[in-house]
């Protein structure tokens, strides 16, 4: 099983483009950022993600192998079109995975660790989370067994889209081509991903395919005028991988601690992330209908607002 | 699972630890010594203020005071206080109330501000004085 996973057959790889992406830096050819610590931080969590993975691997393998055996069809291995098929529903079944990880506190506070750097370069790719096991989110992945593409072939899928999302971290390439741009999801795509500004929180959740979000209503492009600042909207005040992969477990562990209702700990818990009960906090949604605002308040007329890039652009939310 | 194919594992598992853990290490070796990290020439205020401004866009800033080297900044707004602790080459910034910012332990010329937060436990910020001798009333 080990020889078929894409994501073990591409470390060297993972470290030879990182050699490369800081080598052609230094001579000024790319651009890119590296700050040793934060570098640090990033290798180590990626490093932690995988012994961490080691220890809930068996029991998801496990529990896809006793799905299969109850699958409703019998998929071929050795089908293109039952390749194609895996490939677009792993992929949409990420996109609503990203999309939970980022929306209910609960599954943000395993997958922030991966938003948590404040570059954003190849290094950042790595930077993966240690307590996605226990988040649980890979039940997502179960219908797949259960319709009967082998777990072996789901894996496979799931190791192809990290491997994909590899090379999306950096900022040495500027564009795609604009084909590529508009099924794909890109280095630009992601950048927005990263990024604080309150105009690209919570957008472009894409795997391989940027399609889902311009279906589902998430998609904001990267604009010129607007250069992503990246990290959290909270940035985090230490390197230390261990405060980086359980800060958000430890900030919920407080929040219920002093949860004055069954209510209130059900929303610190699976509430949107920034959810508090008096207000005091601010969700993603909320600073950016704040920002849109302050944008449009700031906007003389909407015409010179689009010249500007200070057209709020503010989406309505897919039903969930 | 035959005896000694356990052990196998173990081994195998231990290699590929360490030979990880040399890889992460001739990394971030690379990464300092490219030096190519964001340029960070200290703050001076009007990059405090647009800094925090990233974070607390509504709230008004009555008096700043930058750190030694720029390395941090300090503002006082109304009853609470913003902090802007350097992270590397970038920044974080939080909200307290003044009475902490006041009452946080100063020595040797540096401000000692507990966050309480796992992930940003504390503000260190480097002043000649504090409280400030130009504190407004
Ligand atoms: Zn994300
Ligand atoms: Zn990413």
């Amino acid at each position: 099983m080990d020889d078929l996973d894409p994501v073990s057959l591409a470390v060297p790889f993972f470290i030879l483009a990182i050699v490369l992406e800081i080598v052609l830096a230094r001579m000024g050819l790319v651009r890119a950022n590296y700050e040793p610590k934060d570098t640090f931080t990033s290798l180590a969590m990626g490093l932690g993600s995988s012994v961490a993975g080691l220890a809930t691997a068996g029991v998801i393998f496990a529990a896809s192998l006793w799905v299969y055996q109850h699958r409703l069809f019998d998929i071929p291995m050795t089908a293109v079109w039952a390749w194609v098929l895996v490939f677009l529903l792993e992929d949409k079944i990420y996109y609503w995975f990203h999309r939970l990880a980022h929306e209910r506190r609960f599954w943000w506070a395993s997958h922030v660790n991966h938003h948590t750097s404040q570059h954003y370069n190849l290094s950042t790719a790595l930077r993966q989370t240690w307590t996605g096991g226990v988040a649980g989110t890979w039940l997502l992945w179960l219908p797949l067994s259960l319709i009967g593409f082998p777990p072996a072939m789901v894996a496979i899928q799931k190791g192809i889209s990290l491997v994909y999302q590899f090379w999306i971290h950096t900022e040495a390439v500027g564009k795609m081509p604009r084909w590529f741009e508009t099924v794909f999801n890109t280095p630009s795509h992601h950048r927005v991903h990263h990024a604080r500004n309150p105009r690209y929180l919570d957008r472009n959740y894409a795997g391989i395919l940027i399609i889902w979000d311009r279906m589902f209503g998430t998609f904001q492009p990267e604009l010129e005028g607007e250069p992503c600042r990246y990290g959290i909207v909270k940035n985090l005040a230490t390197f230390n991988p261990i405060r980086v992969a359980f800060h958000e477990w430890a900030a919920i562990g407080r929040d219920l601690m002093g949860a004055r209702s069954l209510r209130d700990a059900a929303l610190y818990l699976f509430g949107r992330p920034g959810w508090s009960p008096d207000g005091s906090r601010e969700t993603s949604e909320q600073i950016r209908a704040r920002w849109a605002a302050a944008a449009g308040a700031a906007r003389p007329s909407p015409a010179t607002g689009a010249e500007t890039g200070l057209t709020p652009d503010v989406r309505s939310e897919s039903p969930a | 699972m035959p005896p000694g194919e356990d052990t196998a594992l173990d081994q195998a598992f231990l290699i590929q630890f360490t030979g990880s853990m040399a890889a992460v290490a001739v990394l971030v070796g690379l990464a300092a010594w490219a030096r190519i990290g964001r340029p960070a020439p200290g703050l001076d205020e009007a990059r405090a203020r647009d800094l925090l401004g990233e974070d607390f866009p509504e709230q008004r800033i009555d008096q700043l005071w930058i750190a030694r080297e720029g390395k941090g900044a300090l503002a006082r707004s109304g009853a609470c206080a913003l902090v802007l602790v350097q992270v590397g080459d970038g920044y974080a910034a939080r909200r307290l109330s003044w009475c902490q910012a006041t009452s946080a332990m100063f020595k040797n010329g540096l401000l000692d501000i507990r966050l309480g937060e796992v992930a940003a436990p504390r503000a260190v910020l480097a002043f000649d004085n504090w409280p400030p001798a130009d504190l407004a009333a």
